[in-house]
C-alpha cells in the first residue's frame, strides 16, 4: 500500500513541472447529420499524433498544448476526418460535426492517423458501433448487441442462441452491464435467447474485459457500457423494421433545433399473438407469450456549459400459460425498468462534470394455481444510485477522472405466499435485504513520455448490509438502517503502454476487482428466476485480480488491427451450489451456498480489418477456467461451466455495391463441460443415476456458420423514405449443436427388463429469416 | 416451484420455436468401480414390520439391461445386522423363489410388483423371526459386511402423524367424467419439523409412491391443512396429462401415509428432484444417500393406513 501511495504522489507531482505557457482546445464532437455526440473520437496534432486525446462518453474533448500553430486532425471510425489549422494563442472552444462515410482519398491522407488500438492504454477493450452490429447475421433477424459481443475473443456464449455471456472465465453475474449508466440486472428476454437491448435505440457499446479503469466497479469480470442514442436534433426521423417474430419503431427529432432532441424506440414480439386464433377452443386457449422494450431519451442543452439528459428503459416478458384440461394456469411477468437523469457541466475548458441520478428495478413474479390453490412468488432488485464523475484535462500529459458513487440496494429473494380457498399460508420467512454501496475513485491517464503512457488509479469501496434484518446466525434483530455487516474493498488498477514505434506497442496491466452483490445459478446460464443476493454475514464479497500482457500492432495504415493478449486471473470467494442442491423456496438462497476459489488463464488473438469494401475480424481464444470448492468433491479442481478451451470467431462483411452487402459469421467452440453419468442403480424398481466427477466430460464441439444479405433497392434515392431488406440464414449447414442431454429410463421388473436411453437435444437447425427495415427522414430545409 | 416454471417455460419455448430436435446417443461409459446399493426399511405404526434390506450393485450405463444382468445385480452372501441399541438381529438372505407366500407378499409390496408372472428373482435380507419390529422414537443402525467392505447407516422412526381423513372431489378443469381428485387433511404437530412420504394402492394392488412422494411441513407447520394429492403413478412411464394422479370412481384406495426422518426425506427429495430436473436450465443433483460406504437408503417409517372407496 505504501508503494502505491508513493507512486501516486510521484505521478501527481509531475503536474506542476510544466511552466511553459499553454492553451486548451476543447469542445464537443458530433455527427453532422443527426447531431448525436461521438464517443471516443480522436483529436490530435497531425505533426505529432502523441499530442492527442479522445472524446468522452458525452462527446467532450479537451487538449492542452503549448502556444503555437497546429494542424489538428479530428477523426472517428467510419467518418470522414477533418483537418484544421488552428493558431492556439488562447483557450479555444471548437464544436465540430463529422460526416459519416469515407471517401477513397482518405486512405492516402490518413497516413499519420492516430490509432487508438496501439496508442491508448486500454487493454481488452473493444468498441462496437451499431452500424457494424446491424450488418451481421442475426437469429430470426433480431439484431442483438450481446450476441455480437460473443464473437469477440475472450467472450463466450452462455449457450446455443443465448444472449448471456462469460468473459475470460467469469460467471454471468460478473459482467457489469450498463445502459446509460444504469445497471441492468437481467439482460435477457425469453430465458436469455434475446437481449433486452433494442439495436435501434443504441448508439455505442464498449466492452472492457481486461484492464477495467477505476471509474467502473462492482463486478469482477467485465464491463459492457451501452449508450442510448440521444435523438436527432436536426430533423425528425422515423425508423423501424418488421421481422419474423418482432417489429420495431423509433421516432426521433429535435424539440428545439440544436438545443434539444428526443428519441422513443419500441419493440414487441408477436409470434404468439398471431397463434391465438389457432389456440382458440383448445385446452391451451389463453396461453400467450410476448416481450417488449421501450427506450426513451430527451436532452436539453441550456448553454455551451450545461446539458441535461433524461433517459429511460422499460421492458417486460409476459408469459401466460393456461391448461383448461386440468384447470391449471400461471402468469409469469418479469422485466427491467431504468431511469437516468444526467447533468453535464463544464466548469472550464479543462474540467467536465457529470452528475447522475439513476433508478433501476428488476422484478420477477409468478402467479399460478389450480382450482382453489394458488401460489404467488416475487423477487427482484431495486437500486437508487447517485454518482458524480469528473474529467479533468490539466495538460496534454494527464487526463484525470475522479468521482464518487453511491447505491442503495433493495434485494428481494423469492418471497412466496400461498392460498387454499380462504386460508392463507405464510409460506416463508424470507426477508428483503437492504444495503448501502459506495465508492470513490481516482485515475490518471498519464503520458510519461511519447512512448510510455500509463493509466493508474484506485477505487475504494464500502458495502454495508443494513436492517431491517433478523440474523439467523446470531438471532439478533436489526432495526431499519442499522448496519448488519460491512465490507471494504480497495482496488488499485494500472495499465501501461510502451510504443515500440508508431504502429507497435506493448501493454501490461494489473486490475483488482471486488463484487458485493451476487447471482448464483444452478444452471449454466442465468434465468429470470435466479435471485441476486448481497454480501452478508454468510456471503463474503467476491474478489479478483487479473494480470494481462498485450502486443498490439496495426498494419497497412491502420487498415488492419492486430493484437495478442495473455491473461491470468485469480478469483476468491466464488459462490456455487453444492452438488446435492435441491431448490427449496422456503430457505434463504445463501444458506445453501458453498464458497471456493477460481482461476482462469488464456491467450487471445485478434485481427480486425476496419476499412475498405471488406471488413471484419478473426478472434481466437485458447483458455482454461477452473473452480475449486472445499464442499464440492473435497476441493477437487474442476473445469468451470464457463471453461471453453478453444473459441474461434470469423466475422466478415462485404460491400458488393451500394445495393448489396453481405455478412457472415463462423463460430467454433469446445463443447461445454458437463457432469457425466458414473453408474445406474436400482431403487424402488426404478433406475437412478449416480454422477461422476463434476464437469469431467464434454459435449461435442459447437460450430455453425450464419450468413446475411442486405438489399437497398434505391441507395441513391433522395426521397424522404427509404427501405431495405435483410435476409439472414442462421446455422447454414444445419449443424445439430447439442444444447443439453438427458436420460430416460424404462424399467419393467415384472418382465425383468430395463432400458436407459440418453438423448441429446439441439435447439436451432437452419433458420432463414427476413426483415424489412425502413427509415423516413424529414427533408433538409435549404 | 422454480423448477416447474423452468420446465414449463422451456416447453413453451421449444413449442414456440417448433424446431428443437433430439437424437439418441451413447454417453461415454465410466470405468470406475461400481458401488453397493442399499435399500432397507423398518416400519412402525399401524402394521409394524421387522427390517428388510435389498442389496444390489450399481452398473455402468448401458442401454439394454437384460434379465440376467438384473438378476446379477443382487448382492449375495452379505452379513447384515440391524440394532436398536439394545437388541441386534442378523438378517437372513432369502430369494423370492425361496420364500413362503406371506413373505412373498411382503416383498411384492415393497417392490410394487405383481407376484404373478414375475420374471425377476428378487433377493433380500430380512428378519423372519419378527424379533425386532419398528418402534416410534427408536434409532436403528444398519451394518453390512460384504466383499471386504463395511457399510453403515442410521435411521430414526419419528412420531406417527396420521392423515385426519381423505375426500374425493370433482377435479378442476375438464378431465374425463368418472375421475375424482383426492383431497387429504392432516393436523401437523406444532412442536417439531415433520417430513412425510406417501404411497397409494388401488384395489389391493402393490403400493406405488407418489410422483413427488415427500414433503416437509414448512408450508403448514402446526396447522390443519387440506391439500390435493395425486395417486402414485409408475415413475418410468409416460405421463397422461388427462388422467394423471386422478382416481376412478368405484375403485378402492388404500393410502399409506408415513412420517420419516430428515435424512430419509433428503434421500427421496434429492432423488426425485434429480429425476425431473434434467435439461439445459438445471445442473445435476447428486442423490443424498444416507449409507456410509455405499449408495441408497436405510429408512425408518411411521406408517398409518386409510382405505376408502372412491366415490
Amino acid at each position: 500500500m505504501k508503494q502505491i501511495i508513493l507512486f501516486l504522489l510521484f505521478c501527481f507531482a509531475s503536474f506542476g513541472l510544466n511552466a511553459q505557457q499553454k492553451f486548451t482546445l476543447s469542445g464537443y464532437l458530433k455527427d453532422a447529420a443527426s447531431g448525436e455526440t461521438l464517443i471516443g473520437a480522436n483529436v490530435y496534432n497531425a505533426a505529432n499524433p502523441a499530442q492527442g486525446t479522445s472524446s468522452n462518453a458525452y462527446g467532450f474533448y479537451s487538449l492542452t498544448l503549448a502556444k503555437g500553430s497546429y494542424e489538428f486532425v479530428f477523426s472517428y471510425l467510419g467518418y470522414t476526418e477533418k483537418t484544421m489549422r488552428i493558431n492556439l494563442t488562447a483557450d479555444q472552444r471548437l464544436n465540430l460535426d463529422l460526416v459519416e462515410g469515407i471517401t477513397i482519398t482518405e486512405v492516402v491522407v490518413t497516413a499519420k492517423e492516430a490509432d487508438e488500438n496501439v496508442e491508448s492504454t486500454e487493454m481488452g477493450t473493444i468498441d462496437l458501433s451499431m452500424e457494424n452490429v446491424k450488418r451481421l447475421p442475426a437469429l430470426l433477424g433480431e439484431v442483438d448487441i450481446l450476441k455480437t459481443l460473443q464473437l469477440l475473443p475472450g467472450v463466450a456464449s452462455a449457450g446455443e442462441g443465448n444472449a448471456g455471456f462469460y468473459v475470460r472465465g467469469g460467471g454471468p453475474d460478473q459482467n457489469l452491464v450498463l445502459l446509460d449508466e444504469a445497471v441492468v440486472y437481467n439482460s435477457g428476454h425469453m430465458l436469455g435467447f434475446f437481449s433486452v437491448f433494442n439495436a435501434d435505440a443504441i448508439k455505442n457499446t464498449t466492452l472492457i474485459k481486461g484492464g477495467m479503469p477505476a471509474n467502473y466497479g462492482g463486478r469482477l469480470s467485465s464491463v459492457v457500457d451501452i449508450q442510448m442514442k440521444e435523438g436527432n436534433n436536426k430533423h425528425f426521423a422515423v425508423e423501424g423494421g418488421i421481422g419474423l417474430i418482432a417489429s420495431r419503431l423509433t421516432v426521433e427529432g429535435p424539440l428545439q433545433k440544436d438545443k434539444s432532441s428526443f428519441i422513443v424506440s419500441a419493440r414487441r414480439t408477436y409470434a404468439f399473438d398471431l397463434a391465438q386464433p389457432a389456440l382458440k377452443g383448445t385446452d391451451f386457449e389463453g396461453t400467450n407469450y410476448y416481450f417488449y422494450d421501450l427506450n426513451t431519451k430527451i436532452n436539453y442543452r441550456f448553454s455551451d456549459k450545461d446539458r441535461l439528459y433524461l433517459s429511460g428503459y422499460f421492458g417486460r416478458d409476459v408469459l401466460n400459460y393456461v391448461s383448461n384440461l386440468r384447470g391449471f394456469f400461471f402468469n409469469l411477468p418479469y422485466g427491467n425498468a431504468t431511469a437516468t437523469l444526467r447533468w453535464n457541466h463544464l466548469f472550464s475548458d479543462k474540467l467536465f462534470m457529470n452528475v447522475s441520478a439513476i433508478y433501476n428495478d428488476y422484478d420477477f413474479s409468478f402467479e399460478g394455481g389450480q382450482d382453489q390453490f394458488k401460489i404467488n412468488v416475487v423477487s427482484g432488485v431495486r437500486d437508487y444510485n447517485a454518482k458524480v464523475d469528473f474529467d479533468y484535462f490539466p495538460s496534454n500529459k494527464h487526463n484525470l477522472k475522479f468521482g464518487a458513487n453511491y447505491t442503495f440496494h433493495r434485494l428481494t429473494p423469492n418471497i412466496a405466499n400461498a392460498t387454499s380457498g380462504e386460508v392463507e399460508f405464510e409460506t416463508t420467512n424470507l426477508q428483503k435485504k437492504y444495503a448501502h454501496e459506495a465508492a470513490l475513485y481516482l485515475l490518471d491517464d498519464y503520458k510519461v513520455t511519447d512512448r510510455l503512457r500509463i493509466n493508474y488509479g484506485i477505487r475504494a469501496s464500502i458495502f454495508t448490509q443494513v436492517g431491517p434484518f433478523e440474523s439467523s446466525i446470531s438471532n439478533r434483530t436489526y432495526d431499519r438502517g442499522e448496519p448488519v455487516k460491512t465490507y471494504y474493498g480497495l482496488a488499485p488498477r494500472i495499465t501501461g503502454k510502451y510504443s515500440i514505434n508508431e504502429r507497435v506497442s506493448l501493454k501490461a496491466g494489473v486490475t483488482v476487482t471486488n463484487q458485493f452483490v451476487h447471482l448464483v445459478s444452478n444452471s449454466t446460464s442465468t434465468l429470470p428466476t435466479d435471485v441476486w443476493v448481497p454480501s452478508s454475514e454468510r456471503v463474503r464479497p467476491q474478489r479478483g485480480i487479473q494480470y494481462a500482457l498485450g502486443y498490439f500492432q496495426n498494419l497497412q495504415d491502420n487498415v488492419y488491427e492486430t493484437s495478442v493478449e495473455v491473461y491470468y486471473k485469480d478469483l476468491w470467494d466464488q459462490i456455487d451450489y453444492p452438488d446435492t442442491y435441491v431448490s427449496n423456496p422456503t430457505q434463504e438462497a445463501d444458506v445453501g451456498f458453498v464458497f471456493g476459489e477460481g482461476r482462469s488463464y488464456g491467450i487471445e488473438l485478434f485481427l480486425r480489418k476496419n476499412k475498405g469494401k471488406f471488413t471484419g475480424w478473426i478472434g481466437y481464444t485458447l483458455s482454461r477456467t477452473e473452480r475449486s470448492f472445499p464442499d464440492i468433491e473435497d476441493g477437487r479442481v474442476f473445469a468451470a461451466n464457463y471453461d471453453r478451451t478453444h473459441d474461434l470467431s470469423v466475422v466478415g462483411n462485404y460491400r458488393l455495391s451500394d445495393k448489396w452487402e453481405f455478412g457472415g459469421a463462423l463460430v467454433f467452440g469446445t463443447g461445454n463441460a458437463f457432469t457425466p453419468i458414473k453408474s445406474l442403480f436400482l431403487i424402488e424398481q426404478n433406475l437412478n443415476v449416480e454422477y461422476g466427477p463434476r464437469n469431467s466430460a464434454r459435449l461435442e464441439s459447437y460450430h455453425r456458420i450464419d450468413l446475411s444479405a442486405t438489399y437497398n433497392p434505391n441507395p441513391k434515392s433522395q426521397k424522404n423514405f427509404r427501405s431495405s431488406w435483410v435476409f439472414s440464414i442462421y446455422n447454414i449447414y444445419n449443424r445439430r449443436n447439442p444444447f443439453f442431454t438427458y436420460t430416460a429410463f424404462e424399467t419393467n421388473l415384472q418382465e425383468g427388463s430395463a432400458k436407459a436411453t440418453a438423448y441429446k437435444v439441439s435447439l436451432f437447425p437452419i433458420i432463414p429469416s427476413v426483415t424489412w427495415n425502413f427509415k423516413w427522414q424529414q427533408k433538409k430545409k435549404k | 416451484m422454480v423448477t416447474t416454471i423452468k420446465n414449463i417455460s422451456l416447453c413453451l419455448l421449444l413449442l414456440c420455436c417448433g424446431v428443437a430436435c433430439e437424437e439418441e446417443f451413447l454417453p461415454e461409459i465410466s470405468t470406475d468401480p461400481t458401488d453397493i446399493v442399499v435399500e432397507g426399511y423398518i416400519e412402525a405404526g399401524d402394521q409394524a414390520l421387522p427390517p428388510y434390506v435389498i442389496l444390489t450393485r450399481s452398473i455402468p450405463f448401458s442401454t439394454e439391461i437384460s434379465l440376467e444382468t438384473l438378476n446379477n445385480l443382487f448382492v449375495r452372501d452379505a452379513q447384515v445386522t440391524v440394532s436398536n441399541g439394545s437388541t441386534s438381529v442378523n438378517l437372513v438372505e432369502l430369494c423370492l423363489s425361496e420364500l413362503d407366500p406371506a413373505q412373498q407378499i411382503l416383498v411384492a409390496q415393497a417392490f410394487g410388483v405383481d407376484l404373478e408372472d414375475l420374471a425377476l428373482n428378487v433377493c433380500l435380507y430380512l428378519d423372519p423371526s419378527f424379533s425386532l419390529v419398528g418402534e416410534v422414537g427408536k434409532t436403528y443402525t444398519l451394518e453390512i459386511r460384504v466383499e471386504d467392505k463395511l457399510l453403515t447407516a442410521r435411521t430414526t422412526i419419528p412420531p406417527l402423524v396420521p392423515l385426519d381423513s381423505i375426500q374425493f372431489v370433482d377435479p378442476p378443469g375438464n378431465p374425463p367424467a368418472n375421475l375424482l381428485e383426492m383431497r387429504c387433511f392432516v393436523t401437523d404437530p406444532d412442536s417439531l419439523v415433520s417430513f412425510y412420504r406417501y404411497f397409494t394402492s388401488i384395489n389391493g394392488e402393490a403400493f406405488i409412491p407418489g410422483f413427488n412422494s415427500v414433503t416437509d411441513d414448512v408450508f403448514f407447520d402446526g396447522k390443519r391443512f387440506e391439500f390435493p394429492l395425486a395417486k402414485g403413478e409408475p415413475r418410468n412411464e409416460p405421463i397422461e396429462q388427462e388422467t394423471f394422479g386422478l382416481l376412478t370412481v368405484g375403485d378402492t384406495l388404500t393410502m399409506k401415509w408415513c412420517t420419516i426422518d430428515q435424512a430419509h426425506y433428503n434421500f427421496w427429495n434429492s432423488l426425485e428432484f434429480n429425476a425431473i430436473n434434467q435439461g439445459p436450465f438445471s445442473s445435476y443433483t447428486r442423490v443424498e444417500n444416507n449409507i456410509n460406504g455405499g449408495l441408497g437408503i436405510w429408512g425408518g417409517l411411521s406408517v398409518s393406513y386409510i382405505t376408502k372407496a372412491v366415490q
